[in-house]
């Protein structure tokens, strides 16, 4: 079992120097670099002085230079400074990952929750009005931005009915104890995370229907009816336990699609992650920080890949590691 | 020929959702297409007071934005955007896709090894971040959002097209043709490659509702071509004002949706019309 963690973390590796390269290539190939925008900024015009800057930064070095260089920091966990925020890359991007963390996980809760309660209930009363009420729920949250799906939410139930926050992660300026904290980031985390799960907890729902449905016909499970078992813990415990794997798999797959949709979402309720940040970065060109945060990204989504795929070692023990 | 397309079409009509969905994307091919003569002038431009409500004046069916530009019109428009947009990212993703899936099961050995360890790079690679990425770093042209979302939509048509061509390069057929000493391109393209058609066909029609989706991301963060309409844009826009005159943001909204979820409907349509094997699942 230890050798198949190794193996797999080692996968990752190649993985991540091969990010790390084509970032430095896209940042070659853009005109105009953080440089110009620094120097424009600070009405640097002195030739002297742009000179002494470009060494300092070593901007003046030879491009195969540069990448050794870059490589060489990454791997020290080194992702370069931020002229913006007057800190190291990889501290900024630490402080708020987070944010982003919570939304996330409240995001995959909402759409576990939804997508498998709703695929379960379909698949029980298949080709019911249920079961078409539930696919064609689906069939729209499929569709709709989740962006949009932000907004309107919000006019319905921040901006109508007051129910939620409009955006932000926490009241400013109220002194709380730790479970007034922990209630009032809940509070403010209602409707991101709904707008960014429902469009997975459609996609789950479909596979899940489909997979039940799947399962169901299996030998075991008429077994199961054979010795008796009620209607209930037959669905519950041998039909939907089987029938997860698939959603299993799906959510591994999603989750860079998930990391990028928490940009967006982010963006809709001002919610202070490494979406707002990469938005920042994009927008005044600190490719130093756009560079950290697809490389962490990257890293991040890999490393759940990998844990997806040894959790389901664990839950499907018919796969046995080649 | 004529045969196999009534039995195409009788398939696909049998699957009631994916003749609505028909239906829609019809109507908005042709709304983009119509756009100009609707609407002969720039739809950019101010047409009259700001904020007036949907339903209101009949001059401005669909009201006036915080500026006063005419809604109807730049929705309009913006269909054309966001199907040539659509469109052409997701031709660039089934190009990329189909060349890297085929040469990887048809070469196979190292070269397979490679161009699937790619693959899978660009599955790890947070999608509309590295879309972002791309867009501040070439600059926001129509053309760079078209390619950027390309690139991120290619994996799973890679993969499809890779399985389709390992289960058909050992059969018969393709044998025949190697024995007849024809050229490896001529076999990939013009042998397997029609065979191996039909489920990526389906799943391209799918990327270009995936490509709609991604590209109204885009430009709702303010990272599309500000000299083109999009919907995507127009909610960006109409963000600021939710609270007085929310439906700037939800009649472009409701646009991208139904269209994406008209792509889906014929996306599974086609599924039904070109894999019947499958259609039970």
């Amino acid at each position: 079992m230890r050798r198949i963690i190794i193996r797999r973390l080692a996968q990752i590796i190649p993985l991540i120097f091969a990010v790390i390269v084509m970032n430095f290539v896209l940042i070659h190939l853009a005109p105009g670099s953080l440089f110009d925008v620094m120097t424009s900024e600070q009405q640097i015009t002195d030739p002297k002085m742009l000179d002494q800057l470009r060494h300092t930064y070593g901007v003046d070095q030879p491009v195969s230079v540069q990448l050794a260089k870059y490589i060489w920091s990454v791997m020290r966990l080194d992702l370069g400074y931020s002229y913006r925020q007057n800190a190291p890359v990889f501290d900024v991007i630490v402080q708020q990952l987070p944010a982003t963390l919570i939304l996330m996980l409240a995001a995959i809760g909402i759409a576990l929750l939804v997508g498998v309660t709703a695929g379960v209930l379909a698949s029980i009363k298949v080709n019911t009005i249920w079961d078409n009420l539930i696919s064609l729920g689906a069939v729209f949250f499929f569709a709709a931005p989740s962006f949009w799906l932000g907004i309107m939410m919000t006019v319905m139930f921040a901006v109508k009915l007051g129910w939620f926050p409009v955006g932000g992660m926490r009241t400013i300026g109220v002194d709380e104890t730790a479970v007034g904290a922990v209630l009032n980031v809940m509070h403010h985390l209602v409707l991101p995370a709904t707008a960014l799960g429902l469009f997975y907890a459609a996609t789950f729902a479909r596979v899940m229907r489909a997979s039940m449905l799947e399962v169901a016909r299996l030998d075991f499970v008429r077994t199961a009816r054979a010795k008796g078992l009620s209607g209930g813990r037959v669905v519950m415990a041998h039909v939907m336990r089987n029938a997860m794997l698939p959603i299993v798999t799906l959510l591994g797959l999603q989750l860079g699609t998930m990391l990028g949709g928490s940009v967006v979402i982010e963006a809709v309720f001002s919610w202070p992650g490494i979406g707002s940040l990469l938005f920042d970065s994009v927008m005044s060109r600190n490719f130093p920080m756009v560079l950290g945060v697809l490389v962490l990204g990257s890293l991040l989504v890999a490393v759940c890949n990998a844990t997806v795929d040894l959790l389901y070692l664990r839950l499907d023990p018919r796969i046995k590691a080649r | 020929m004529i045969a196999l397309f009534i039995d195409f079409a009788r398939r696909f009509a049998r699957n009631r959702a994916a003749l609505v969905g028909l239906f829609l994307v019809l109507v908005v091919i042709g709304v983009a297409i119509a756009a100009p003569w609707w609407f002969p002038r720039n739809p950019l431009r101010i047409v009259g007071r700001p904020e007036i409500w949907p339903f209101v004046s009949p001059r401005y069916p669909l009201g006036t934005d915080s500026l006063g530009r005419d809604i109807a019109a730049m929705t309009a428009y913006g269909a054309r955007t966001t199907l040539l947009i659509g469109l052409c990212a997701s031709l660039t993703a089934t190009i990329i896709g189909i060349t890297v899936g085929a040469t990887a099961a048809y070469v196979g050995g190292w070269v397979d090894e490679l161009l699937m360890r790619m693959t899978e790079l660009f599955q790890t690679i947070p999608n509309l971040i590295f879309v972002l990425t791309i867009v501040s770093i070439l600059g926001q042209k129509i053309e760079y959002v078209t390619i950027a979302v390309g690139v991120v939509t290619w994996t799973p048509i890679a993969r499809l097209t890779r399985a389709e061509f390992m289960s058909l390069r050992d059969r018969e057929f393709v044998q025949a043709c190697r024995a007849m000493g024809m050229g490896s391109l001529r076999i990939m393209f013009g042998e397997i490659l029609p065979n191996a058609l039909p489920p990526v066909i389906v799943l391209s029609s799918l990327v270009v509702a995936g490509a709609v989706l991604f590209e109204s991301a885009v430009a709702f963060l303010g990272l599309g071509d500000p000299n083109v309409t999009s919907w995507g844009q127009l909610i960006g826009d109409g963000r600021t004002l939710i609270r007085s005159s929310w439906y700037i943001c939800a009649v472009p909204g409701l646009a991208i949706m139904l269209t994406v979820l008209a792509l889906n409907l014929v996306g599974d349509g086609l599924n039904d019309a070109l894999n019947p094997k499958l259609r039970d699942r």
